[in-house]
């Protein structure tokens, strides 16, 4: 396969990735993972993440451009995370990306995450183009947006509390489960009866925009009032409710872009897409309206590198200047 | 031998580039959170400056800290990946140490200072040796009022330099055997003449080992104060 020989960094959230693309194949990918360091601490602690990237980036891009066969002077570029994302672990994923280029004399792209996200599909489907509508969960971030053409992004709604992996954790924390909590109440689930509590889906009147405060505060309500009555159900019955409740907002919100927009074509990227019953239900409502849905293995949901330099391939094949020398991190990037 | 010098771990970020012992090219900013957007843009003045290439670097230098974090961070991930492309060993020195260096002072005890925020300070005491200074004890991370304290104590003069001037007056009011100088900030200048002979004792470090110098525990604040941490099923 052709294109350009792409190095791409990650270090905006827990996960420190790195990966070598050869146009839109990937050459390798490897990951640094941070959840069991933050787990002891019950969630991501910006400082505790900065720390753990230091560590972990100049042995993982040895790593990476080791499993690819690829000497740093065959490279055609380097990409990293611009942002958004915690400012202290981005920067140092921009700082070694930066100097690493630079000292190697080739082209720097800064990327936006949330496009590394929507893009992650396209290395492992080919079918995968616009106009779509892709939905985005992870323990930072919850968006549904519209990918009119490559570049192009309308966001058509977001959370407006808790991102949904977040209302995961915290949850999971409240059952007593553990960190991360989707993992944690996915697996808590099994087995569990999804319609044994009827937790409220909240926000209905706004068709593309989620809220997860309000199903917290049932959650936390209902167990107490149970508890104190002595009639607490199986922790699988209340487990597998509370991922019902949040799967279905999620798979509603989605399909109702779909519906608004009339696009075929449906995508998913984050952490929370990695949810079986959100797979499976996804799934389900894509084939029932004859939609093509394109969510691709977990591994490629939750954050990496190689989505990012997929982002930086196409900003290449499509001519666009790379970064300047004086570029720096942009925590508060937005799509569109 | 050329050394490329990166220096971030105070609001000061600078770089130089040197042969031989002697600068040839230097760059600062003072900025706190400018670390990022200065670096790179002043390597490539200094290069310009001296005709060099990336290639035709030796070794890299880089502060190690103590300092603020994230800035430090940039500095040591700029420095990481730079002697990584190149192939170069690494020279890692302490802030302290360079701001000790410039000291000017034939026989008081030297304290540099350097501002780790929230009320904290990173000190270390060095004595003055012709051509240059030794440690003359262990560094730690301590408030103004704990600063004056160790001073007071001390049966010598002393020098203070360093960023003293972000402790509080009060600091130094009585203290008649301590003075007060310059530099503020660590400088990438500095470091060439402190790595230029860390080098020829060949102290040098792989890439692999660089770790910056934190010297304080991360700050974890988890707000769950909403949530119970019991389990509501009996285990
Ligand atoms: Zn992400």
């Amino acid at each position: 396969m052709n294109g350009p020989i792409v190095l791409g960094i990650e270090t905006s959230c827990d996960e420190t990735g790195v990966a070598v693309l050869e146009g839109m194949e990937v050459r390798s990918s490897v990951l640094a993972s941070q959840v069991d360091i933050h787990a002891r601490y019950g969630g991501v602690v910006p400082e505790v993440a900065a720390r753990a990237h230091v560590e972990a980036i100049r042995p993982l891009v040895h790593q990476a451009l080791t499993q690819a066969g690829v000497h740093p002077d065959e490279l055609d570029a380097v990409s990293v995370t611009q942002g958004p994302g915690l400012v202290g672990a981005l920067m140092v994923g921009y700082s070694f990306a930066k100097s690493f280029a630079y000292a190697l004399g080739k082209p720097l792209y800064g990327i936006d995450h949330m496009e590394g996200h929507l893009f992650a599909p396209r290395l492992a489907f080919s079918g995968y183009e616009p106009p779509a509508v892709v939905v985005l969960a992870s323990g930072g971030h919850s968006q549904i947006v519209h990918v009119k053409a490559w570049g192009e992004y309308d966001v058509l709604g977001g959370t407006i509390d808790d991102a949904a992996g977040e209302a995961f954790d915290k949850l999971a924390r409240f059952m007593g489960l553990g960190y991360p909590g989707g993992p944690a109440i996915d697996s808590d689930s099994e087995g569990g009866d999804p319609t044994a509590v009827q937790f409220p889906r909240a926000l209905r009147d706004r068709p593309f925009d989620f809220s997860f405060s309000g199903l917290k505060t049932s959650v936390v309500t209902y167990l107490e009032k149970a508890g104190a009555a002595g009639e607490l159900p199986p922790r699988a019955d209340v487990s597998a409710s509370i991922q019902e409740a949040i799967v279905d907002v999620i798979v509603d919100k989605t399909f109702n872009a779909v519906k608004a927009t009339g696009v075929d074509v449906v995508g998913g990227g984050g952490g929370v897409l990695a949810n079986r019953r959100l797979r499976e239900r996804l799934a389900q409502e894509a084939e029932w309206r004859g939609v093509g849905l394109f969510i691709p293995e977990p591994a490629l949901c939750t954050d990496n590198g190689a989505m990012i330099a997929s982002v930086a391939v196409d900003k290449m094949d499509q001519g666009m200047p790379s970064d300047p020398l004086t570029g720096d991190v942009m925590p508060g990037l937005s799509l569109g | 031998m050329n050394i490329l010098a990166i220096e971030t771990a105070t609001p000061a970020s600078s770089v130089a580039i040197g042969s031989d012992g002697d600068v040839l090219g230097s760059a600062v900013n003072v900025d706190r959170r400018g670390h990022v957007g200065f670096l790179i843009p002043a390597i490539n003045f200094c290069f310009g400056q001296a005709g060099w290439d990336p290639a035709d670097v030796d070794i890299v230098a880089v502060d190690i800290g103590p300092g603020p974090y994230t800035g430090l961070r940039a500095g040591i991930a700029t420095a990481e990946a730079f002697a990584a492309a190149v192939g170069a060993p690494v020279v890692t020195v302490s802030s302290l140490t360079v701001i000790a260096l410039r000291a000017a002072t034939g026989r008081r005890r030297i304290w540099p200072v350097v501002d780790m925020r929230r009320g904290q300070f990173a000190v270390a005491p060095f004595r003055p040796l012709p051509g240059g200074v030794a440690p003359d004890g262990t560094p730690e991370v301590i408030k103004p009022h704990d600063f004056r304290a160790l001073l007071e104590a001390e049966g010598s003069d002393s020098l203070v330099v360093g960023d003293w001037a972000s402790m509080p007056e009060s600091t130094w009011t009585g203290l008649h055997r301590v003075r007060k100088g310059r530099p503020r900030y660590p400088s990438a200048a500095t470091l060439i003449e402190i790595a230029t002979m860390k080098a020829a004792r060949g102290e040098t470090t792989d890439v692999a080992d660089v770790r910056p110098l934190y010297m304080r525990e991360p700050d974890v604040q988890i707000n769950w104060k909403a949530f119970r941490e019991e389990d509501a099923w009996p285990r």
